[in-house]
């Protein structure tokens, strides 16, 4: 063997040892904090099946659904929970194709975010339903005209190129552990798929994950563009709406940043990440929230002063339940956490810090819930058809769900923190390498030629 | 250290053919997924309900499965014949 293979078959090349251990400290040496803190986890999600359990027993009159308000808290949280997906694998991909060096660190955390929501949110839907074994019937008589059924195959294909997406980089930071002899070591021999770090097994690797970069991109776009079209293809005031596609993309990609620097500010703090997570990958990040931010603004103002300026008395009579209505309390909430405060905050240098950021950002999460909250109830509260307009308290078995999706998502980050590194060792490494000469070069190339001399 | 080390005796052969049959999971999972839409397909042709949505909508859905499935055959071949010997890992290979 070459003393180059020799070189590459060490398991720390590249990224000195203290480096590896930092960023492997959650698997090695995992201690009583993920006990501790999977248990707690463990025993709210099992609170809340319990609680649910009663909707089993006795049906969807133990929820807060009426009528006419038919969707609540499920379909909300479905819709939010979606969104969020969109911080993973889009960014990622996005980052990725636009060689983005700072990349490096939060691709892996803005993964595992897709996968474990794409999980959480697709399963809700089937909460609401008063019968859940009834969704076997789509099996034999599903019709893939109604934009539910798009819904699945789109979710369906999306939750699939995620975890593909997810999983193949992974693959050599699970040869490192398993080759560090972490435990269990028959797992990591077995998702490591026989990787020894070879020029053909690294083409192979790099050339897949472009091809699942540009696969992943317009399918995010199209879930989200498709969980808009449950609402924008009915009638109902509020909802039958053109640019709900656009809409619901935007947020969702909003919504996701800012869901990945809550998590991103979180972990570091954890697991003590601070040399990898610096401020400047904050600051990258928080611009980005930011543009998201006034974009998020210009479409939801286009979206009233529409309604607005039509006057059409079923849309007016959504539009004043959100904002003088009932509802005004969580629409000018919204308002407040979507725009307001992460503008206020991320626009100034001297607040574009982590504690800023982290409000900013855990602002707009809560906000872009309000919103989704906004779409759904408020609509089905004033239907076109002459009823009165109804209201909508959920109840203790939809928070108790709501809690149980929540810490579903937190449970799945400390399972997956305990088994794999959540920053991506090979792209750093690769980064020190390769990325610092490959920027350079790239940077010449867009300088202007030098002038030709004349003779 | 070996995957018998592990302690729960998993030998080599048996992750080579764990690995085999996981993708072999996928695959059924995209046949699976395909076979209904297509059984959608045939289903909205017998009931005259709007089949040209159903056609245009699986002409998107079905090869966005394979795409995925053939992007994860493709790395599993790669790597095993990217490896420098090809085949179960030999006992002892880290």
């Amino acid at each position: 063997m070459s003393d180059q293979a020799q070189d590459r078959d060490r398991p720390t090349q590249g990224l000195d040892a203290v480096d590896v251990s930092d960023l492997l400290r959650s698997v090695e040496g995992p201690g009583t904090g993920f006990r501790v803190a999977s248990t707690l986890l463990i025993l709210v999600i099992l609170g809340g099946w319990v609680i649910f359990g009663r909707q089993l027993l006795y049906g969807l009159g133990v929820t807060g659904l009426n009528q006419p308000v038919a969707w609540g808290f499920y379909i909300v949280n479905f819709v939010f929970f979606i969104g969020i997906s969109h911080a993973g694998t889009l960014i990622s991909a996005i980052l990725r194709l636009s060689n983005a060096e700072w990349r490096r660190p939060i691709t892996r955390m803005a993964e595992v975010i897709t996968v474990v929501v794409l999980a959480i949110g697709g399963f809700h839907p089937v909460l609401d339903l008063g019968r859940p074994d009834r969704m076997l019937n789509i099996f034999s008589a599903g019709r893939l005209q109604s934009p539910l059924l798009w819904d699945v195959s789109s979710i369906t294909a999306y939750f699939m190129a995620s975890t593909v997406y997810l999983y193949i980089p992974l693959i050599p930071d699970i040869a490192l552990l398993r080759d560090r002899g972490a435990k269990p070591q028959w797992l990591y021999k077995f998702m490591a798929w026989g990787w020894q770090d070879t020029p053909r097994q690294r083409h192979v690797l790099e050339r897949a994950v472009s091809i699942l970069m540009v696969l992943v991109i317009p399918i995010a776009v199209s879930v989200h563009t498709v969980i808009s079209y449950i609402f924008a293809m009915t009638l109902q005031p509020g909802w039958h709406s053109t640019i709900f596609g656009p809409y619901f993309v935007v947020g969702a990609i909003f919504s996701g940043i800012a869901a990945l620097l809550v998590v991103m500010i979180v972990l570091r703090k954890i697991f003590r990440l601070e040399r990898y997570l610096k401020e400047i990958h904050f600051d990258h990040l928080s611009k980005l929230l930011l543009i998201m931010a006034l974009l998020w603004f210009y479409f939801t103002f286009s979206e009233y002063l529409t309604a607005f300026f039509g006057n059409e008395p079923s849309e007016m009579g959504v539009f004043y339940y959100k904002l003088t209505g009932p509802y005004w309390p969580w629409f000018w909430g919204m308002v407040a956490c979507n725009f307001l405060i992460p503008v206020a905050i991320l626009s100034f240098k001297r607040t574009r810090r982590v504690p800023g950021i982290l409000v900013a950002s855990i602002a707009v999460v809560i906000g872009m819930w309000l919103e989704r909250l906004n779409i759904v109830v408020p609509s089905l509260a004033n239907p076109r058809l002459p009823y009165p307009a109804g209201f909508y308290v959920p109840s203790l078995v939809e928070w108790a769900m709501f809690a149980g999706g929540i810490a579903t998502f937190i449970l799945g980050f400390v399972l997956f923190a305990r088994f794999f590194p959540l920053i991506s060792i090979w792209e750093l490494k690769e980064g020190r390498e390769e990325a610092v000469r490959e920027t350079m070069k790239r940077v010449e190339s867009y300088l202007p030629d030098p002038a030709p001399r004349e003779s | 250290m070996s995957a018998s080390d592990s302690g729960i005796g998993v030998t080599p052969r048996w992750i080579y053919a764990l690995q085999v049959a996981s993708v072999g999971v996928m695959w059924v999972f995209v046949i699976g997924i395909s076979g209904w839409i297509l059984h959608l397909n045939r289903l909205s042709h017998r009931l005259q309900d709007v089949p040209s949505a159903t056609v245009a909508i699986s002409i998107v859905a079905i090869p966005v499965f394979l795409t995925g499935a053939s992007v994860l055959t493709y790395v599993f071949v790669g790597l095993q014949r990217g490896r420098r010997t090809p085949g179960p890992e030999p006992e002892g290979e880290a």
